[in-house]
């Protein structure tokens, strides 16, 4: 398998089964070289087997993949010595990582790098969770490696401990490509510039952020609330416009008793269709009381790329 | 590059060991039993006058000295893999340069030196019983290269089985079954009356190669024997190791 210069790791129909078990089904994609890409997906979707898969710790079933370069990793729990000082313990992960003859100066550079200076003779298991966080990152980085693969690395942080790391890598993706599992849609919103979307072991998506959430424009959501709303209406509504959906949300019912239904109509139409439905539904017998266009972001892509 | 590799993490292994408690802890009730253990055969040696000295106090000093390990080394041995297993850094280490066979070289040899650390306060013995002008220094030479290689021999069951599990009281356990298991094993096989079997047995365990070290005689079948145990149980580490990537 030959690797384009500007890619930093292809990855070819990689196929991994546990018995009784398929954790990865014929999943391909590819990293940009210098680009930090998101890996998005719920809860035992395949991330963290696809990371180990890349990082070498396990094999695959069957496929094949690429990688341009040395990968630093950080597992969803970062491989800690909690007897051991920061400096110590990345001084020990270097020399078994690439014995060189310059390592303390690299282990400086990486701390510096890190925000770990000031803790460098702290025991590790005496650090805060977001510090642990950070000594799990500078091993990950500390062997100079060209990729990084982070496994959830803000996942059981608070929100200032989430900042620092996402700064964190904001500096790093200068030098290094990055691949990172979340499910802080923000942060892949803020920090990447790819993504690739799993789901029970296969890819959903996978491209630039700016193409994929451009393509969910040409899809509409709005959220109507209107006095009533019958079978009949909603048949004459389909048949009328290019619809994907109407959706009884709830019905709510207001201090002077008043009735009122939350809708969500789902279309796959232009923007001129809007006028014309508003019109619809304020016709006299549904009566529209709100009328609102939703945003389709990241989240909304998670939420419908995954059920 | 190979042993270099082996070193570090020797040397993290033993800082590790010597700021935890337990070796302390492990030594000085190692000491204590083998302390009382001399002073009563010295007694009792005082009132026998058909045995000599290496009969009277050597070689039951070195026998009960190998038994005290087989509850030792499953309390020595259970962190090694297991801990490594429950922090997660095992796959830091498998994702190193450091191949599987190092690792597990580099483990035992620190188990190995600690060892030899709790051992050293036992020279204490043979120096008491030079001032009597005890002199059959072979005898205490053999002795010690006998516990030495039982230990080994242990320690490598210990490591195997550290390597099994992330809970280092199962690993302690496991191990200490089979050392256990493995010497109660010729006593059951003795009670069926089938010599050959009875044979074979005996050969497979431990103390019937340490008797002979013991006695002073060093037989080569038996330091094959060693090599061999130890192999074996660094091949079943070594599976287990590789295990992982399956």
């Amino acid at each position: 398998m030959e690797l384009r210069s500007d890619i930093a790791i292809d990855i070819k129909n990689l196929n991994k089964s546990y018995p009784g078990r398929v954790a990865l089904s014929d999943i391909s994609f590819s990293v940009k070289k210098g680009s930090v890409h998101g890996f998005l997906g719920p809860n035992g979707a395949g991330k963290s087997t696809t990371m180990k898969i890349l990082s070498g710790l396990i094999r695959q079933s069957s496929g094949e993949f690429v990688v341009n370069g040395k990968i630093g990793f950080l597992p969803e729990h970062p491989p800690l010595y909690p007897n051991m000082t920061v400096q110590d313990y990345l001084q020990f992960v270097l020399s078994i990582y690439a014995y060189q003859k310059n390592q303390k100066q690299l282990v400086l550079d990486v701390m510096e790098k890190t925000g770990l200076s000031h803790v460098a003779d702290r025991l590790i298991g005496n650090l805060s969770k977001g510090y642990q966080q950070r000594v799990g990152i500078a091993q990950a980085l500390v062997h100079s490696p060209e990729i990084i693969i982070l496994d959830e690395p803000t996942v059981g942080l608070d929100p200032v401990a989430i900042a620092d790391i996402r700064a964190l890598i904001t500096k790093l993706k200068n030098d290094h490509t990055i691949i990172f599992s979340t499910h802080q849609l923000h942060d892949v919103e803020l920090l990447c510039s790819d993504i690739t979307l799993i789901n029970h072991g296969k890819i959903v998506v996978s491209g630039p952020l700016e193409t994929i959430l451009e393509n969910l424009k040409t899809r509409m959501v709005i959220n109507a609330r209107v006095e009533q709303f019958n079978d009949s209406q909603k048949s004459e509504m389909i048949k009328k416009f290019p619809l994907e959906s109407v959706e009884i949300i709830s019905e709510n019912e207001d201090k002077d008793k008043k009735k009122s239904i939350n809708l969500k109509i789902t279309a796959n139409a232009p923007e001129s269709f809007k006028k014309e439905m508003a019109r619809f539904l304020a016709a006299e017998n549904i009566g529209l009381l709100e009328f609102a266009e939703v945003r389709l972001d990241l989240e909304e892509l998670f939420k419908r790329m995954i059920h | 590059m190979y042993i270099k590799k082996i070193s570090i993490l020797v040397k993290k292994e033993l800082k590790d060991s010597f700021y935890s408690p337990l070796i302390y802890i492990l030594t000085g009730l190692f000491c204590f039993m083998m302390g009382w253990l001399f002073f009563n055969y010295l007694m009792q040696a005082k009132t026998l006058t058909t045995v000599t000295m290496t009969q009277a106090v050597i070689t039951p000093i070195f026998g009960n000295m190998n038994f005290i390990f087989v509850f030792l080394c499953p309390l020595l041995t259970m962190r090694t893999l297991a801990e490594e297993r429950k922090q997660a850094t095992l796959d830091l280490l498998l994702r190193s340069e450091l191949s599987e066979m190092q690792i597990i070289i580099g483990k035992f040899i620190s188990n190995a030196i600690l060892v030899i650390f709790m051992l050293s306060f036992t020279f204490v013995f043979p120096l008491i019983l030079a001032f009597s002008g005890y002199s059959d220094w072979g005898v205490v030479g053999s002795s010690y290269l006998g516990v030495l290689l039982s230990v080994m021999a242990y320690l490598s069951v210990g490591l195997f089985c550290s390597s099994l599990t992330d809970n280092q009281i199962v690993a302690s356990l496991l191990t200490f079954c089979i050392l256990l298991g493995s010497m109660l094993m010729v006593i059951s096989v003795n009670a069926t009356n089938n010599y050959l079997l009875a044979l074979v047995v005996q050969y497979l365990t431990v103390p019937f190669h340490y008797e002979g070290f013991v006695r002073g005689v060093v037989h080569s079948y038996s330091l094959v024997y060693f090599a061999s145990y130890l192999s074996f149980f660094f091949l079943l580490t070594l599976k287990s190791l590789q295990s992982r990537k399956w």
